[in-house]
């Protein structure tokens, strides 16, 4: 009899907005977060616009913003995100016990000193194109910050969360790119349900919104470039003309308990996790497999661990990038998985408005899909203006529609072919 | 009754050499592989200390195929997880899992369902080598000086396309999973010097909720790597006796100057009991039980009263139904930084209680400095192969420091009275893991 784990409380900056409220109505109102990339000047980057959070204080979500000062956004972020997820679920963590309270984060690195990184190399370069470490170390080691430098670690927001939360459970952080906090939430279910803890703080938060990041995307031709002077158009989940996705960033993480603990204490239950399925595609380092049989086997193997029939989904939370291979192979993995009744299942996606998250998509795509259920109503896919004939599902195209929401599935397709999903459902005492 | 979970394969590449027979005898006999790095000029870092895997070929005893799709890949393959799946490979290999004959045209692992083997790697983000950026750099900067608008136009065209994804902490599974078409649950932890007992920990959940039946468990870091070495570097915590590298790494010894930073990955093969004894398999332990807590001290900071080692191992002998009285030894982080080694130390103090006494504690970084998140793995590989006959001496630990009140192994080795064995590790700021496992003898 496996231990019921729920989701009691739920926090979120993203592109759209610094609550989850803010991003669900800016979501529903069919809202881009893109614009022209401001945090850096990529005015001659191949992509020049990304999906940004504005900017905030963090003096409000932390015991004291001292320690902060060094981090990178990834950390500011989630810092922000888990304050108003206890607030959302009303817990004080220093109320209960703190040593079966654990944290699982899809976590994406801190910020690279980049102006440091190219001195330092430009030093150090000889003719033979080579760098001698001696001059690059030189520079190095007399410029750049040790506390900057450890802030890119992508363990460290975990560890902030731990220190300010007084967390002293299993922690874990995991980076299987996309795919990240998915798996993170899903790990995290399974250790409500193993008993080895009581609550989890999981999820997810990333920026690759900087020089090397946009770079790496860049050359693999993963992301949008155009259209530069219209960027809110860019994004473009199953449509004919999309042209890879758009780099979003931020942080969700959902207050993860065992059905018992959160009843004891009075929580306000949002839904109830109950499904998580993760498999890999073991096909090519740069391409997904062309059948999508490792996204349907994740998909699978979380309607079975939710004991659920595909014919109980009422939406589907795509993974739904806007490349050209993503958008293609999720809807054969969904044909694979749904069979005749593929067409009739609702699936957007909602990095047409907010850009891919990365390591923080699929807490933050989890999070819809509970606020669909409590509000009966499912977020579009914007900018889907001309069907793709290799994309024929119902994507919710470009407005937000009404519908009875019961049971979501949840999937992210990770770069480098790790696939997770979850079902999340209405909770029914 | 939770199934029983054994391991039947061991991957290790570790500076002591390639293979976990070398890794075992150099611990066994007390031989550092701690020397000054000559893979890049040191002088420039106040740590010239180094335990740097010797060369080694990441198709060591792979199919043609399997060798192809390396020789191809190598390049955008970062250090890290060029070790992580070398080390992969030979866990594999050792399991006795038929690999598959290429000739009659068998597929990889022919006898078993490939969406019932998966991995979960423990690793961190290994910064670009510079090297990778030296071209594209030198292009942006004579136009005027580099810019951030110069990289765009000049720089960017001359990075190679599969930059990013040579560094990514999730490419140890990738080609992992290629290489073995291993279809099952895949996960990357960057859990520092815990990666890899919680890789264990995630991988043993993940078997006995039924999602997959073998699972890699593994942990692969280089630390040695020029811009880790600046970071760790800045934040005091490498040792520093540049003119005795053999005598360098010193865990628990009042005369350690910090941590060798080194590089190595170990990997091991887990499967259930039932499943190992059918095909015949060679067990070399069982996972009794895992546990981690984490520092609530801060990111840069170890908790002097060493809690959350001592949660971390109370919660492994709770999963193991044992009491510290039962263990037969312990293998501890002992990186050979003072503040982590007295943290680390008054954690198992707590946790063992009476037995802290008598249980012997053993180290061997002293051997191979600090390989991060093939820490625990490594002492575990080593002594299941030597059939842990003794607990292993801590090397370089001379004179030990005071504040470490523990019943350490120095000079000879002592009998192993108990087939049972605990393996800690401790991020700095971060995880403590620990595991219990019971060593085949």
């Amino acid at each position: 009899m496996k231990r019921r784990v729920v989701i009691t409380g739920i926090g979120s900056v993203t592109p759209l907005g610094l609550t989850l409220e803010e991003t669900w109505q800016g979501l529903l109102a069919g809202k881009s977060g893109i614009g022209p990339i401001r945090l850096f000047d990529a005015s001659t980057f191949p992509t020049t616009f990304a999906a940004q959070v504005p900017d905030f204080d963090l003096k409000p979500y932390v015991k004291d913003p001292a320690p902060y000062a060094k981090v990178g956004r990834n950390v500011r972020f989630a810092m922000a995100a888990a304050r108003m997820a206890f607030d959302d679920a009303g817990l004080a963590p220093n109320a209960v016990d703190r040593s079966r309270f654990g944290i699982y984060m899809g976590s994406g690195e801190g910020i690279v000193d980049f102006d440091t990184l190219v001195t330092s190399i430009a030093r150090g370069t000889q003719d033979d194109g080579r760098v001698n470490i001696g001059p690059f170390a030189e520079f190095g080691l007399r410029t750049y910050d040790g506390l900057r430098e450890l802030e890119q670690e992508p363990n460290m927001p975990a560890n902030h969360l731990a220190a300010e939360y007084g967390l002293a459970g299993p922690t874990y952080s995991c980076l299987t790119a996309c795919a990240a906090s998915t798996q993170a939430v899903g790990e995290a279910m399974d250790l409500v349900r193993t008993g080895r803890v009581d609550r989890m703080l999981a999820g997810g938060t990333h920026s690759m919104i900087h020089p090397l990041g946009v770079t790496g995307f860049n050359l693999l031709t993963a992301i949008s470039t155009e259209p530069k002077n219209e960027p809110w158009r860019a994004s473009r989940p199953f449509d004919r003309d999309r042209g890879g996705f758009v780099i979003g960033e931020g942080s969700t993480i959902l207050v993860l308990e065992e059905l018992e603990a959160a009843r004891k204490r009075g929580a306000r239950i949002l839904a109830e996790m109950v499904g998580f399925g993760t498999s890999a595609d073991a096909y090519r380092m740069t391409d997904v497999q062309p059948e999508g049989r490792g996204a349907a086997a994740a998909m699978r193997m979380a309607l079975e661990d939710a004991r659920v029939g595909p014919e109980e989904i009422d939406y589907i939370s795509a993974h739904g990038t806007g490349t050209t291979e993503n958008d293609k192979v999720e809807t054969r993995a969904v044909k694979l998985v749904f069979g005749d009744a593929a067409p009739k299942v609702p699936m957007s996606s909602v990095k047409s408005m907010l850009g891919h998250l990365i390591a923080a998509a699929g807490a933050t795509e989890l999070a819809t899909c509970v606020l669909a259920i409590r509000d009966q109503v499912l977020p579009p896919t914007i900018n889907l203006d001309t069907p793709d004939p290799e994309c024929d599902l119902d994507y919710v195209p470009n407005r937000a529609r009404k519908a009875e929401v019961e049971v979501c599935l949840s999937n992210s397709f990770g770069f480098g072919g790790q696939n997770d999903s979850l079902v999340v459902r209405r909770f029914i005492p | 009754m939770d199934r029983r979970i054994v391991i039947t394969g061991l991957g290790v590449l570790t500076p002591a050499g390639v293979g976990v027979e070398a890794l075992a005898h150099a611990i066994r006999d007390g031989r550092s592989a701690v020397r000054t790095p000559d893979h890049f000029d040191p002088s420039g870092y106040p740590s010239r200390v180094a335990g740097v895997v010797p060369e080694f070929d990441m198709a060591d005893g792979v199919r043609k195929d399997q060798k192809r799709y390396l020789r191809k890949n190598a390049k955008v393959m970062a250090r890290d997880i060029q070790l992580a799946v070398a080390a992969a490979n030979r866990a594999l290999l050792d399991s006795g899992l038929p690999a598959g004959d290429e000739k009659a045209g068998q597929p990889v692992l022919p006898t078993i369902d490939h969406t019932r083997i998966g991995m979960v790697f423990g690793t961190n983000f290994m910064p670009t080598e510079p090297d990778d950026l030296a071209g594209p750099v030198r292009a942006a900067s004579g136009h005027g000086g580099f810019s951030l608008k110069t990289w765009g136009t000049y720089g960017i065209p001359q990075m190679f396309p599969l930059w990013l994804l040579k560094y990514l902490p999730n490419m140890h599974s990738c080609h992992t999973g290629v290489l073995w078409d291993a279809q099952g649950p895949s996960n990357s932890l960057t859990t520092s010097d815990a990666g890899g007992l919680l890789a264990l920990d995630e991988a043993v959940r993940i078997i006995r909720r039924g999602a997959a039946d073998w699972m890699l468990a593994g942990g692969a870091e280089s630390r040695i790597n020029p811009l880790m070495l600046i970071r760790y570097s800045l934040l005091g915590r490498l040792a520093t006796a540049n003119d005795t590298p053999a005598s360098a790494s010193r865990p628990f010894d009042t005369a350690r100057t910090g941590q060798v930073a080194a590089e190595g990955a170990v990997v091991f093969m887990l499967e259930p009991l039932d499943v190992a004894r059918s095909r015949g398999a060679r067990v070399y332990g069982e996972v009794l039980g895992t546990g981690g807590s984490t520092t609530t001290a801060g990111i840069n900071a170890c908790d002097p009263d060493g809690r959350a080692t001592a949660s971390a191992v109370r919660a492994a002998l709770a999963d193991a139904g044992l009491k510290p009285a039962d263990l037969g030894a312990v293998l501890a982080h002992g990186a050979a930084y003072e503040p982590q080694d007295r943290s680390e130390a008054a954690g198992l103090a707590a946790a063992l209680n009476d037995a802290a006494a008598t249980v012997p504690v053993t180290a061997t970084k002293g051997v191979t400095g600090n390989m991060g998140a093939a820490s625990g793995l490594a002492d575990l590989a080593a002594l299941m192969f030597l059939k842990a006959a003794h607990v292993p001496p801590i090397l370089n630990c001379d004179r030990p420091d005071p504040a470490v009140k523990l019943n350490l192994v120095r000079g000879s080795p002592q009998p192993l009275a108990k087939d049972v064995v605990l393996a800690t590790t401790l991020a700095i700021g971060g995880q403590a893991a620990a595991a219990v496992i019971r060593i085949n003898r």
